[in-house]
């Protein structure tokens, strides 16, 4: 017998060994090394509204633990952009439904060094509204941290949207731009832009109803934004992998399903 | 001569008119004697007397000083050297009777020509090569007193490595006819005419591990009827390329290749061997040896990840980057508790290939690195025997990991505990080196000591890190945290080696420390160390033997090794006790060599005892002043001929057969007289004495002369002419 890590494996284990995988993966949690250990959102605090869906990433966090086998903390940590303790969080968050000030010249330079040395940026455009105030400053702050790049379309084939799911396109809480851009560093996404409010769709009050609801799509649309968040999570921590020779047949053989 | 033939016929024009026939006649005689004394006196004639002598031709005996003189001229029989010693001994009133009627020269020859004495031929030759038509060419133009050759007679086995290795060519044949005399030839050994010889092995100096390797090989058969021959190649005595080619003997060389995959890196001895038939002239060229270095091209990595995180990103990142590693990775992106709320067709995931990765591909492997991976879902404990390195980390490794009682913790360096809340420490550690740190190639970030305990003392400090039982026997702790906890251990099993690391956050030393304004070149430096130590890079071996020369000649020269002794520490291990074995393909017992003490710098110098032919592997290992071992190193060399003299020493009859007939001469029987071969005898006389004696330089002449011209002008005016 061939063990999987996909759902088939499950169908093949006895009772008594997916009672103990149960109990294993409950251990396991409970051993990790603190916070270091699991992927940790860091939010970007910048001179705007930093933090307009307060309960997006954690929620995100959550469901990437709940689908995946990564390892999440349903913490956030919010901090400026000069500030050093942001290397411990290599993957970051900067959103906002609004224009935001202008990083200093030594904000935007720790940037460059983070994205540069291994950081993977989300900027989410909160506002979901195509050319806004807010995506006129991101892009801003876009061409600042490489003068000469700027954010390109996310060809479909890339492996952002093959990283765990299958996905056709980018989603979020509305639809507003038909692609995902981004600036690439070293051969990698490095900043990635959504325009579509990614966050948003994800976001539940504190009684865990959906915070917004989902435009045009509904809640189909809501589970595919979330897939995205997984995926964006996923490619931040195994970039390429999926691009991996070995997985080539199998995700052409589905791709034609 | 045309002035006076004209005067005569002008003068005659004169008196042709005279009805007197008689005086006509008269004044024609007259002119013409003339005529002939001016040209006497024009021409200064003269008699010369010489001296003259008839000169002997010279002949020119070659007889063969090359090494190949000394195999054998018959099976079991005498070197062909001393069948040369007993024709001339044979042959002594024959070359009295040559020497009365010619000039002869006696040479010896091999590489170049020398004089030499016919009762004083060497009985143990030790010329490097054979030159047969250097050596005709050289003998033809040498001599003394311009004598002319009447020929060449050369005596040998033929064995030419210089020119005519290949036969006669047109070239060749054309520079014998310019010898302008007969070539007889005496083929010694010729008995011995049946032989199979391995004459040729190309292959390179290196090659890849797990690359196909081509052995191209030529085998000479002479004397043989049809047969089949096996051609086997050997690694240190075991086979690993075999061939049979068909003699038929229409031919003599037959080439074929012989391919194989090394399946390990290091410094092996091969041999190509055919086997030795009964009556073979030489049974030494039937087998030849060679060294063959196998390196990595690429060290191929497995990467075996029980979840994504950011330990696992940076790593991947830095070894996808090294393009001396191919790397494969395989990344538990799902458990079995996880729900992706959708079904697999809608997922990338793949089928975790556990028993093609485990059991079929494990071996092709140089360094297999388990991260934060739990074995157990997966049931691979099966498969874990033989992996030759692993790299071990994270909360899911070693104790948290159930790998006690594993095959993973019989090669771990460290003893496991029983899983369970403690087996995770999250006291952040700082990282100091130990002292074996501080030597270690592993852990040297930079080559000034100070400089690198500095380093590693400014690297970020790790969250937390794995709890494990004790250190095993022969395990090394390169680094431990403020309070001693172990970090980094490592530690040897078979022939693989093992380094755990005690953390799943190395990525700390790479982007908190780019943070920190360090920048990630510790943490690079340490994991590409970290590889070349698993995968044994000679450059990071500690202990280190190197023959002087990958190959040395059979007999007389002495084999040299060059060790230097470090510990597993990389301490020069001064005064330590080396000793040294070989074993080779043929012999594969160990046997003592020799021994040395290693100097203040861990470096000696040890000379072997002449050996005999083959491919041999010398295991060298030292030993401190209390007996415990230092280490082991071996190296690989191969004791051959390597002049083509020795190799290709088959007898060719059918070579001076051809130089023979190229020159009009023929082959001698050892019966034949030499005095009776139909040797050139050219006529040459020699000047002694030369004198020169001139006919007008006289009175008479000049008397006869005016008396002919006056009777003449005498005649003329008498007869009434003007």
């Amino acid at each position: 017998m061939i063990p999987r890590e996909c759902v088939t494996l499950t169908l093949m284990l006895t009772r008594r060994t997916f009672v103990g995988l149960g109990l294993a993966l409950v251990a396991r949690r409970t051993l990790a090394f603190g916070e270091a250990a699991r992927l940790m959102f860091a939010q970007v605090r910048h001179g705007g509204r930093w933090d307009p869906r307060p309960d997006g990433l954690s929620r995100l966090a959550w469901e990437i633990s709940k689908r995946t086998s990564i390892e999440t903390s349903p913490m956030v940590k919010a901090m400026a952009l000069a500030d050093p303790e942001l290397f411990r969080y290599p993957m970051a968050v900067l959103s906002s439904d609004q224009a935001f000030p202008p990083p200093a010249d030594n904000e935007v330079s720790e940037l460059r060094r983070y994205l540069s040395y291994g950081g993977f940026l989300l900027i989410d455009d909160a506002s979901g509204t195509r050319g806004g105030a807010f995506e006129q400053s991101a892009r801003q702050l876009v061409s600042r941290i490489v003068p000469a790049a700027q954010l390109g379309r996310v060809p479909r084939d890339h492996v952002l949207y093959k990283s765990f799911y299958l996905l056709e396109g980018p989603a979020g809480r509305v639809a507003a731009t038909p692609d995902l851009e981004a600036l690439e560093l070293g051969g990698r996404l490095a900043v990635l832009y959504s325009g579509n409010d990614l966050v948003g769709a994800l976001a539940r009050d504190s009684l865990g109803t959906w915070e917004f609801e989902v435009t045009p799509g509904g809640e189909l649309q809501r589970e595919k934004s979330i897939r995205l968040g997984v995926n964006v999570a996923m490619y931040a921590l195994c970039l390429d992998y999926k691009e991996d020779q070995v997985h080539i047949p199998f995700i052409m053989k589905r791709r034609r399903i | 001569m045309t002035a006076l033939a004209a005067a005569v016929w002008l003068s005659f024009r004169g008196f042709r008119t005279e009805p007197a026939g008689r005086r006509r006649m008269a004044l024609l005689v007259f002119r013409l004697m003339a005529a002939l004394l001016v040209l006497v006196l024009l021409l200064e004639p003269g008699i010369e007397l010489r001296a003259e002598s008839r000169v002997r031709a010279r002949v020119a005996l070659l007889f063969d000083t090359s090494r190949s003189m000394k195999f054998p001229s018959a099976p079991s029989g005498p070197t062909r050297a001393e069948e040369l010693q007993r024709w001339a001994a044979q042959h002594h009133a024959d070359l009295a009777q040559l020497a009365a009627r010619f000039q002869v020269d006696v040479y010896g020859f091999d590489k170049e020509l020398q004089p030499a004495d016919l009762g004083r031929l060497p009985t143990d030759p030790q010329g490097p090569s054979t030159d047969i038509l250097g050596a005709l060419n050289a003998a033809a133009s040498g001599g003394t007193g311009g004598r002319p050759l009447a020929g060449l007679f050369v005596a040998s086995d033929g064995a030419d490595n210089a020119e005519l290795s290949q036969g006669v060519s047109p070239a060749a044949a054309a520079e014998l006819r310019r010898l302008n005399a007969p070539v007889f030839v005496l083929p010694v050994g010729a008995q011995a005419l049946k032989d199979l010889a391995v004459e040729k092995i190309a292959v390179d100096d290196f090659a890849f591990v797990r690359n196909q390797v081509t052995v191209d090989v030529i085998v000479t058969a002479r004397g043989f009827g049809s047969t089949e021959v096996p051609v086997v190649l050997r690694r240190e005595g075991q086979v690993v390329a075999q061939k049979t080619i068909h003699i038929d003997g229409s031919r003599s060389r037959y080439e074929l290749k012989l391919t194989f995959v090394p399946d390990r890196t290091g410094k092996f001895a091969f041999t190509v061997t055919v086997p030795v038939y009964d009556g073979e002239a030489i049974a030494q060229n039937n087998s030849r040896s060679f060294v063959l270095k196998v390196i990595r091209d690429r060290v191929r990595v497995l990467l075996v990840v029980g979840r994504p995180s950011w330990d696992v990103r940076f790593l991947r990142q830095l070894l996808k980057r090294d393009p001396n590693v191919d790397l494969i990775s395989f990344f538990i992106l799902r458990t079995p508790g996880d729900d992706p709320h959708s079904s697999q067709d809608e997922l990338s995931l793949i089928p975790f290939p556990t028993q093609e990765i485990f059991q079929e591909q494990l071996k092709t492997f140089d360094v297999v690195i388990f991260q934060n991976f739990n074995h157990r879902p997966y049931r691979m404990s099966q498969y874990l025997d033989g992996i030759a390195a692993y790299v071990l980390g994270g909360d899911q490794s070693f104790s948290a990991g159930d790998y006690a009682g594993t095959p993973i913790e019989e090669v771990l360096p460290v003893a496991l505990l029983p899983s369970g809340p403690t087996a995770v420490d999250e006291t952040p550690a700082q990282v100091h080196l130990t002292e074996s740190g501080r030597r270690h190639p592993i852990t040297e970030l930079a080559t000034a000591g100070s400089q690198n305990e500095s380093i590693w003392a400014a690297l970020p400090r790790l969250p937390g890190l794995n709890t494990i039982g004790p250190l095993k026997g022969g395990a090394q702790t390169l680094l431990v945290s403020s309070e001693g906890r172990p970090i980094l251990v490592i530690g040897e099993a078979g022939r693989g080696r093992v380094l755990a690391l005690l953390s799943d956050s190395s990525w700390y030393w790479s982007f908190v420390a780019a943070g920190a304004q360090q920048g990630p070149r510790a943490y690079e430096t340490f994991w590409h160390s970290a590889i070349r130590w698993l995968v044994r890079d000679p450059a990071l071996t500690p202990m280190r033997v190197a023959a002087e020369r990958p190959s040395f000649e059979p007999g007389g020269e002495a084999p040299a090794l060059d060790v230097q002794v470090r510990g597993s520490d990389y301490g020069a291990a001064a005064g330590a006790q080396i000793a040294v074995v070989t074993s080779s393909a043929t012999d594969p017992v160990p046997r003592p060599m020799g021994a040395a003490l290693a100097g203040p710098d861990g470096s000696a110098r040890v000379i072997l005892p002449p050996l005999p032919a083959g491919a041999y592997k010398a295991t060298v290992t030292a030993k401190r002043a209390d007996g415990s071992a230092v280490g082991e190193a071996e190296d690989a060399f191969v004791v051959a001929p390597a002049s083509r003299e020795l190799i290709e020493a088959a007898p060719r009859p059918d070579l001076l057969q051809a130089i023979a007939e190229a020159t009009k001469g023929r082959v001698v029987d050892t019966s034949d007289a030499l005095a009776t071969l139909p040797w050139r005898d050219p006529e040459r006389v020699e000047v002694g004495q030369r004198t020169s004696k001139p006919l007008w330089d006289n009175w008479k002449v000049l008397a006869l002369l005016c008396l002919v011209v006056g009777t003449e002008w005498t005649l003329r005016r008498r007869w009434g002419y003007a």
